[in-house]
């Protein structure tokens, strides 16, 4: 799954840690989250995309 | 939200660090208390030494990301947790199968129950240690 974090998180000056303590998990998390290497819950998806001021449809790009 | 409470967090780490250092004092106590060391006891010291090392390094990097004000444990970490918890089951029952019949085939000799015990500790501790290193690092 594909995910616009970067994007978002450059657009609103934010560092991977600052992100992390918005959504309150831990920095490698938010690493991973970016990479694509973990699939978050539907919960964190949520307060990742709240933190960044957006959506899940938005933030993350779903492939069939 | 996604993680437990702060004080729920200290009360963990605290928990770890006396868990930690009951096992070493038990560990000096022990070695210094019988002075007629085997070989089983030479190569289940490094081990318990080693599991004893890699957890004070959980706890430490837990009060690290308190200290930074992140949480210690996220849902990424649980999964990981969880995850290898699994494959130490899976090991504690395969050690205590194995175990014995190693020692059968080696030695031609039954495992006193105080080995067996000791086997099983052992290795479902080093697989969850190392499944659970491997999986926090992998990502999912």
């Amino acid at each position: 799954m594909k995910n616009r974090i970067k994007e978002f998180r450059a657009r609103y000056d934010l560092t991977q840690e600052d992100l992390a303590k918005k959504v309150k998990v831990r920095r490698e998390t938010i690493v991973f989250l970016e990479k694509g290497k973990y699939n978050p819950s539907l919960k964190m998806a949520y307060e990742v995309a709240k933190a960044l001021n957006t959506t899940i449809d938005d933030l993350f790009v779903f492939e069939y | 939200m996604l993680n437990e409470t702060k004080s729920g967090q200290k009360i963990v780490i605290m928990l770890g660090i006396g868990i930690t250092t009951l096992v070493v004092v038990t560990l000096a106590y022990y070695i210094l208390a019988d002075p007629s060391i085997e070989l089983f006891d030479l190569i289940s010291i490094p081990i318990i030494l080693i599991i004893v090392l890699t957890s004070s390094y959980i706890i430490y990097d837990r009060v690290k990301n308190i200290k930074r004000g992140l949480p210690a444990q996220d849902e990424r970490l649980k999964l990981a947790g969880y995850k290898a918890g699994y494959y130490g089951f899976v090991a504690a029952i395969w050690s205590a199968v194995g175990s014995n019949m190693g020692s059968i085939i080696l030695i031609d000799q039954e495992l006193r129950g105080g080995l067996v015990t000791a086997a099983v500790v052992l290795v479902s501790g080093i697989v969850f240690m190392i499944s659970y290193f491997y999986f926090s690092r992998k990502g999912e």
